[in-house]
């Protein structure tokens, strides 16, 4: 569906069938989008949906595989951003692109010097003026390591209007603010696009893309899958059920399994942003946990997986209270945690794989003095031969594997622990469907011995998987039901927006 | 203490202090672009035997102090392929520098040990020489102690009023952001690396040119180490590097008299004092929390962009 109001003006921008894969992974596939000065489009969609890689390839970060870019109608090649910058594109990252050390001023000039020497006062008096016309509140003169992250986030945004980018990217820019900050932004953007400039959104708030986008944009896994007007929309729920996605990707056959003991019990635990949460998981289930990424599931899995303490509540695994638990975790028949960021918490990219095989083995595989160095390899071998990792050699390092393989390292590593509880965090984010197939599998095949909880923000995972759902929302865990409950499914959209269908809502 | 003797020894200072001065700016040059080159000492020798050399064989200080400076340009230049292009190490590559400029001038300077060659003389400055006190200690000097002095002003106000200055310290704060703005991080930095370079070659040419007019190995004696030293002194500003530089000059000028006049105080102490000053200078800058004055992105290697 194309965006049906603002059609008459002619886009700025407009991206046609724009792919790029890194690796076996697409992380857009053939992506068109039409970007309107004056409006606000919003770039809807969950974490590694590819709205990031989208938008780099529009600021000129990289080489779309195929597919163009067209700039007032004309094609356009962007070697770098400078190209992007050149013909008006600029983005506000999540990371500041600033100068700590240097003035307001110096930032805002960097780059787009008017001449060899520079005249300080002339120059602030310039951002001081173009910060007036957006209503950007800043002092020019002050250093920015001193600015609060708001403040850096206008300087962020006068570069781009000091280099009149017709059109401007915010990534995820709320990430960063506080409410009030994130208030004041918004106001800056209307004061923009009322201004004649283009602003796209990017973000999975879907508060914020009701509150401020003309148009919505959502993506998932890489490919644009619906386009309204922001009228269009009736509520979050609708935007939720849309950036989610319904249908089953993959096939995968599964029988219930046999419930045995509790692995995991919580009740009344509030933790971080955690309220009063309530989860009970027994061996040969899979729990999933779905909602709108930033709704609590990080602080749920870090206090469940030891990271974070419980401020209140109790918590036991495998029957022993949390504390005592975590005093003395076995290293085999326990609990084996499968996070999302897989170079930054499971492994150590520069090291090999027998030594990262060690990094949550080494118990089994030490004398009191030395590591156990030559058994420990056979083991690798052995397992990297039967999960089918390629590279099948023990001693490359762990950033040499795709994506895809390093995640089977780490599923190998960690079902050889034989888990009886096993916290998997978004098992499939950014990996291709064979790939995706093979974890699903293993997943399953684990639940014979292990009670899984599966955070994902793909509802069609979570079906694909799940016995039970609950569904997470503001660090509340909205409802708990049976995978088979149709009704109950069908409503996962409302409860993730914050609605309780039984709440008459 | 008579008057004569406090000013010749305060003129002896600024001398003295000179050579330090020029490789200290060239040094806070080169790390304000972010790159961390310790051959200063490596690239001061070759400075020196380079002038030496020109003005042995042409009898032209100017040309032979030009040629101190392009040796150094040369050196650095080395540094900036290992650092720069090939992202090598930047502690490792500048000791292999100053170990590599030792062996070079020693390799080459050897047989001219003991030879004078011409150089730069004392002249005093219309005047400003005539002034009481300041004249005798700051303007009864040779033209390059009077280049010299312009060198920390025009250098402030390069890094402060102009693009390239920008760019510069842009690019050894945040190579990310300088990049983000569509500047090349990687020329600045050479710029910044090449144009430390001429320095140091320049304060290495001093010392043979207008210093001791003559070719000994060693002949800068450590000096390149305290510029090093110096810049952290300094906080990364020209004008602390000049006050840095003549209390080093002073030190040194002191000893020198001190040796002369003949102490009970074994020589070996006194040859010590810069160094002992130099380990005080940065245990006090450090104890003052000024670490932070460095640049931010000082030793980081650049990936060359796509």
């Amino acid at each position: 569906m194309a965006s049906v109001i603002g059609m008459s003006t002619p886009p700025v921008v407009s991206l046609r069938g724009i792919t790029k894969a890194f690796g076996q992974v697409r992380a857009n596939s053939d992506i068109s989008l039409d970007i309107r000065p004056g409006r606000i489009k919003a770039l809807l969609g969950e974490n590694g949906a590819g709205k990031s890689t989208l938008m780099s390839i529009l600021a000129g970060h990289y080489h779309p595989d195929s597919g163009e870019i067209l700039v007032d109608g004309q094609a356009c090649l962007f070697r770098s951003t400078r190209d992007a910058l050149r013909a008006g594109i600029g983005m506000v990252y999540q990371h500041f692109m600033l100068v700590e050390d240097m003035s307001v001023t110096e930032n805002v000039f960097l780059g787009q010097e008017p001449g060899f020497f520079l005249s300080p006062q002339a120059m602030g008096h310039q951002v001081r003026g173009l910060a007036k016309t957006y209503g950007l509140d800043i002092d020019p003169d002050a250093r920015v390591a001193d600015l609060s992250m708001g403040e850096k986030q206008r300087v962020e945004i006068l570069k781009l209007l000091h280099r009149k980018s017709r059109i401007l990217i915010f990534d995820e820019p709320t990430a960063v603010l506080t409410p009030q900050e994130g208030e004041q932004l918004f106001v800056a953007l209307r004061s923009m696009a009322a201004q004649g400039k283009a602003i796209v959104y990017i973000s999975h708030k879907l508060g914020e893309v009701m509150a401020l986008a003309d148009e919505i944009a959502i993506l998932r896994r890489g490919q644009i899958v619906d386009e309204v007007p922001a009228q269009a929309v009736h509520s979050q729920a609708d935007l939720a059920s849309r950036m989610v996605g319904r249908e089953v990707l993959l096939d995968v056959s599964r029988e219930p399994g046999e419930l045995r003991q509790n692995v995991l019990r919580m009740q009344g635990v509030w933790a971080g942003s955690l309220q009063d949460i309530s989860v009970s998981l027994r061996q040969g289930e899979i729990l999933a946990v779905v909602g709108v990424a930033g709704n609590g599931q990080k602080d749920l899995v870090e206090t469940i997986c030891g990271l974070q303490a419980p401020a209140r509540g109790e918590i036991s695994l495998l029957g022993k209270p949390w504390k005592i638990f975590f005093d003395n975790a076995p290293w085999q028949g326990g609990l084996s945690y499968i996070p999302e960021d897989r170079m930054g918490l499971a492994v150590c990219r520069g090291m090999d794989l027998v030594d990262n095989f060690l990094l949550t083995t080494r118990q089994g595989y030490s004398t009191p003095v030395w590591l156990q160095r030559s058994k420990a390899t056979a083991v690798t071998q052995e397992l990297v031969d039967q999960f089918k990792v390629s590279p099948p050699d023990v001693h490359c390092l762990a950033r040499q594997l795709s994506g895809g393989n390093l995640q089977k390292l780490v599923l190998a590593r960690e079902f050889h622990r034989r888990p009886r509880l096993i916290v998997a965090e978004q098992p499939t984010q950014g990996l291709d469907v064979s790939a995706i197939e093979e974890v699903w599998a293993t997943l399953l095949d684990a639940r014979q011995e292990a009670g899984i909880l599966l955070v994902t923000g793909d509802l069609a995972e979570a079906l694909a998987l799940a016995d039970r759902i609950a569904v997470m929302f503001g660090g509340r865990i909205v409802d708990t039901f049976s995978a088979q409950d149709r009704q109950r499914v069908d409503n996962i959209g409302l409860m993730m927006a914050g609605m309780h269908p039984d709440a008459g809502q | 203490m008579s008057p004569e003797i406090l000013l010749s020894l305060l003129a002896a200072t600024i001398q003295a202090g000179t050579p330090i001065l020029f490789a200290t700016l060239g040094e806070i040059l080169t790390e304000k672009g972010g790159t961390l080159n310790m051959g200063v000492e490596g690239m001061m020798l070759v400075g020196a035997l380079a002038g030496f050399l020109v003005a042995l064989h042409t009898g032209s200080p100017v040309l032979a102090f030009v040629a101190g400076g392009l040796a150094g340009m040369g050196m650095a230049a080395v540094h900036g392929i290992v650092c720069i292009a090939f992202l090598g190490n930047q502690v490792v590559s500048g000791l292999a520098l100053t170990i590599f400029g030792t062996g070079l001038a020693g390799y080459f300077g050897t047989r001219y040990i003991g030879q004078t060659a011409p150089g730069f003389d004392k002249f005093s400055l219309p005047i400003l020489g005539e002034l009481p006190v300041l004249g005798p200690i700051l303007f009864q000097q040779d033209a390059l102690v009077y280049t010299s002095y312009l060198i920390p002003p025009l250098m402030w106000a390069f890094l402060r009023y102009t693009r390239w200055g920008l760019g510069i310290r842009a690019a050894g704060e945040s190579p990310a952001a300088t990049r983000a703005a569509g500047l090349n991080v990687l020329g600045f930095r050479w710029a910044a690396l090449l144009g430390g370079g001429i320095l140091a070659g320049c304060g290495g040419s001093y010392l043979s040119l207008a210093y001791t007019h003559l070719w000994t190995n060693g002949l800068t004696s450590g000096r390149g180490w305290i510029a090093v030293a110096l810049v952290i002194f300094a906080f990364w500003k020209p004008g602390r590097a000049m006050l840095g530089a003549y209390l080093f000059g002073g030190v040194m000028a002191f000893q020198l008299r001190l040796q002369a006049m003949g102490t009970a105080l074994p020589s070996s102490i006194l040859l010590m004092l810069p160094y002992v000053l130099t380990i005080a200078a940065l245990a006090f800058s450090s104890w003052r929390g000024h670490r932070t004055e460095a640049p931010a992105a000082l030793g980081v290697n650049v990936e060359p962009s796509e």
